[in-house]
Formats: C-alpha cells, sequence, structure tokens
C-alpha cells in the first residue's frame, strides 16, 4: 500500500488584525513532504513579513538539501531588527517526513509538537543543540501509520488568556483536546476545525494573539489516470486501452471519440447520459470500469479555466457536469497520470475552432503545470 | 410495435451546434412519442460531425438539426411508420 503524507492546517489572526502573523510552508518532494511554521514577533502585518521571510527561507533552503546550520544562520542574518525591540525574531518548527514513517523534526522557540498515538497524545522526545547561540531542539523517530503530529503556535497554548483562562490552556491544555477531538472523528480537517473552534471559545472569539494549528498524517495515495484523445496510431489503440484499465486508482477517459475506441476494445456499451447539467459542457457517459467519461476539449477547457483561478484550500465545485467532476478527481488526487493521444481529430476540422480551443495537447500541458504547482505528482504519456 | 430508436449526438461539433436544444425539445415531449420512440444520446454518429448536429432515427442519420425539424421528423415517423 502506497502512502502518502496528508496536511492541514489554519491560521487565525489576532482580533483586529488583517493578517495573520504566522506563516506554514508546505513542499513535496519525491517521496518527503516538509512544512515549515513560523511565528512572528508580535501580531500584525510586521510579524506577518518576519514569520514569512523565515518561513520562506527554510522551506527554500531545505528544499534545496542544505544542512541545519547553514540554513539558521541565513535565517538569523537576514530577518530586519525590530525598531521597538532591537531584535529580529521569528520561531521556526520544521517537520520532515517521508512516506515510509522516518520523521526529522526541528523546534526553535515554539511549543514542543503534539504526537497522537493511540488515542494518547504524548511529547517527542528531543535533544538540544545550540547554532549560532540559539538554542535548537531536534529529533528523529518513527511515525506509524495511525500516529498523527500536530504543531501549534503559541497563541494556541495561550488560548484563554484574556478570556476564559488566566494562565491560557498550556501544552496539556491542547494535548487534552485533542485527544478528546480525535476520539470523535480521526480526519485532519475536522480536528483542526474543531481545535480553532475550541481556541475561539477559550478567547471569547477574540484571539488575543495570532495562532494556527496544523496536522500531518498518513493516507493512501489517491491515484487517477486519464486517458485523452485518441492515439495517433490506431494499431495503439489496444495497448493504450490497457494501459488505462490496468492502471491503479481512479480512470478517466476525456474525449468522445476516445470513448468509442474503449468500448470498441472492451466491447462493452457506452451509454450517454440525457442529462445537461451544464450547459456549456456536453453530458458524461458510462462504460463498465471507468469511473468517468467526459466530452473532451470543453471540458479540458473548462478543467483548465478553473485552474487558472484556483488557489489552494479553496471549495470545488459541487456541479454534476463533467468539467467539474474532472476537476473535483484531479484535485483530490495525489498522483495523476496522462495517457494524451495526439490523433488529428477529423471532426474538429470542420468546426475551424479558435486555434487555442483546439489543441489537446498544449491544454493538457497546462493543466498538468498547474497540478504540479499544487504539490501533485503529475506525468504525461504521448501516444 | 418495436419502439423506433432516436439517438441525438451530444459529441463536441454537436454540442457546439446547439445538441443541448434537441434534447431540451425531446424531454419536453408529450407521452405518446415516448410510447412510441427510445431516445438516447451517443458521443458521434457515422462520423457526420460536418453535418451537426446529427440525429439517426431507426437507423437513418439526418444532419443540421434544430428542435423544429426534429420534431417534424419524428411527426412524419409517426404518421408515416406507427
Amino acid at each position: 500500500m502506497k502512502l502518502v503524507v496528508e496536511e492541514f492546517y489554519k491560521s487565525i489572526a489576532k482580533d483586529g488584525e488583517e493578517v495573520c502573523g504566522d506563516n506554514v510552508e508546505v513542499i513535496k518532494q519525491d517521496d518527503t513532504t516538509i512544512i515549515v511554521l513560523s511565528d512572528g514577533l508580535g501580531s500584525g502585518i510586521k510579524a506577518n513579513i518576519l514569520s514569512t521571510l523565515t518561513s520562506k527561507i527554510a522551506i527554500g533552503l531545505l528544499n534545496k538539501n542544505l544542512p541545519f546550520e547553514e540554513i539558521i544562520a541565513t535565517i538569523i542574518e537576514t530577518l530586519p531588527i525590530c525598531e521597538v525591540r532591537e531584535i529580529a525574531y521569528a520561531t521556526l518548527a520544521v517537520l520532515k517526513i517521508d512516506n515510509k514513517g522516518k520523521v526529522q523534526l526541528i523546534e526553535m522557540d515554539t511549543p514542543s509538537a503534539f504526537l497522537l498515538k493511540n488515542k494518547e497524545v504524548i511529547s517527542i522526545k528531543t535533544n538540544e543543540i545550540e547554532i549560532r547561540g540559539k538554542k535548537i531542539r531536534k529529533a528523529e523517530f518513527e511515525m506509524d501509520r495511525s500516529d498523527m503530529i500536530f504543531l501549534a503556535s503559541d497563541g494556541v497554548l495561550h488560548a484563554g488568556i484574556g478570556g476564559l483562562l488566566d494562565f491560557g490552556l498550556g501544552w496539556e491544555g491542547v494535548a487534552d483536546h485533542l485527544e478528546k477531538v480525535a476520539k470523535k472523528k480521526k480526519e485532519l480537517k475536522y480536528i483542526i476545525n474543531k481545535m480553532v473552534g475550541i481556541c475561539q471559545g477559550y478567547y471569547f472569539t477574540e484571539p488575543g494573539d495570532d495562532f494556527t494549528i496544523l496536522g500531518v498524517k498518513y493516507r493512501k495515495t489517491r491515484e487517477v489516470t486519464i486517458l485523452s484523445g485518441p492515439p495517433q496510431n490506431k494499431d495503439d489503440d489496444p495497448k493504450v486501452i490497457d494501459k488505462l484499465m490496468n492502471s491503479s486508482g481512479k480512470k478517466v477517459i476525456n474525449g468522445g471519440t476516445t470513448a468509442q475506441i474503449a468500448a470498441r476494445e472492451l466491447d462493452e456499451e457506452l451509454e450517454t447520459s440525457f442529462e445537461y447539467h451544464d450547459s456549456d459542457i456536453p453530458p458524461v457517459s458510462y462504460l463498465k470500469g471507468v469511473d468517468l467519461v467526459t466530452e473532451g476539449l470543453l471540458t479540458l477547457n473548462k478543467v483548465l479555466e478553473f485552474l487558472d483561478d484556483y488557489k489552494q484550500g479553496q471549495l470545488l465545485p459541487e456541479e454534476e457536469d463533467g468539467a467539474s467532476q474532472l476537476i473535483r478527481l484531479l484535485l483530490k488526487s495525489d498522483q495523476i497520470k496522462f495517457l494524451v493521444g495526439r490523433a488529428m481529430n477529423e471532426s474538429h476540422q470542420s468546426l475551424n475552432l479558435p486555434l487555442e480551443l483546439g489543441i489537446r495537447s498544449q491544454i493538457v500541458d497546462r493543466i498538468a503545470n498547474y497540478l504540479k504547482e499544487l504539490n501533485k505528482k503529475v506525468s504525461i504519456e504521448w501516444f | 410495435m418495436p419502439k423506433k430508436e432516436v439517438e441525438i449526438c451530444v459529441g463536441t461539433p454537436c454540442h457546439l451546434m446547439g445538441a443541448e436544444e434537441l434534447l431540451n425539445m425531446v424531454k419536453d415531449l408529450p407521452e405518446r412519442y415516448e410510447n412510441n420512440f427510445k431516445f438516447k444520446s451517443s458521443h458521434c454518429i457515422n462520423d457526420k460531425c460536418d453535418m451537426a448536429p446529427v440525429v439517426k432515427i431507426d437507423g437513418k442519420v439526418y444532419g443540421e438539426q434544430n428542435p423544429e425539424k426534429l420534431r417534424e421528423l419524428l411527426d412524419n415517423y409517426l404518421r408515416d411508420n406507427i
């Protein structure tokens, strides 16, 4: 079973501030996910700049696999110095997790991470080292498939100060709540949203500090293979269909002609829906063994149009037209494989479509690039 | 009397040339049409894309359709063949 690391986080700005002074950066390498959480000194735009600078430098250098000492040194040397307090300061937590269970944790002035193991939150054993006068906590350990790790900025531990509690929740208090929430549902989005609600509650919905809570866990890799367009060489038809049907994960056929080829090769009935969910997008079809069969070019263009404006975390379209269904499948998958046929579509020649709309390979290329930017593993095979 | 099959193409060219209007027209037809025809949609009909939108009635292909033309075709079938 192939596993990937899934992460989810929420940052809330201090009451009255426009921006949050905490910042999170995530990078996905081949088998490794690197997450950085930084909390800038103070709040508002100044804190935001400090934490963004810190986390961006850290993630950039981590991505190049530079030694940690150098990264810390660079950050300390780069941060602008606060005029009021005469220090340059932002906290830093780095979590590096590979898909086989190896975890590296580095913490600089940040609350200790929370490890949820068998319904219980435990603290992670760390070693203390010193880099350029800064005390850094470091840990390397193995994470089980069902474990979850949570990072929090100090605003989470302080929840309640100025509100319900004199000294805030504290590490133990946060751990207790994590245990209780995770007992109900072992789903990151649920746990994080609940925890944000709890903090807001203790703060009487007027947080006295920026706060961020972030969770990571393993889940099964979600894969999808999309066959789009008939192969240039008709002799390749059986091979390409075979490739699609033998791929692991979800299967999609994009294109009416392609769907007909698949139906012929598989000797199955291709059934086209009578339902127009969106006047711009022709109806989907049904073919045994394939999860989604859509029309070709217009659907692809609609997908591209959506991705043009898409920001990570944005809500996905809920409609049932082919393009919306394809968007949902693509954005929920970790590994996406395109099998693209390059045959000239005779049927489109009569239409005099605008050049831009008509070139399948270019559209697929652009969609693939967007998906890569969203940290997905994307491959394209041409036929 | 078996129902006659009416296939409406919703492939890209036919869609662009107004296939949705044909589907909508067919969906709104009185019940007697449904008693005599079996309506379905299709991805491509005999590669007649240059005649989009295309329908096939009882094996015969008709191109450049619009709701009025298709309704007339169906009416003719009802009159002549049933």
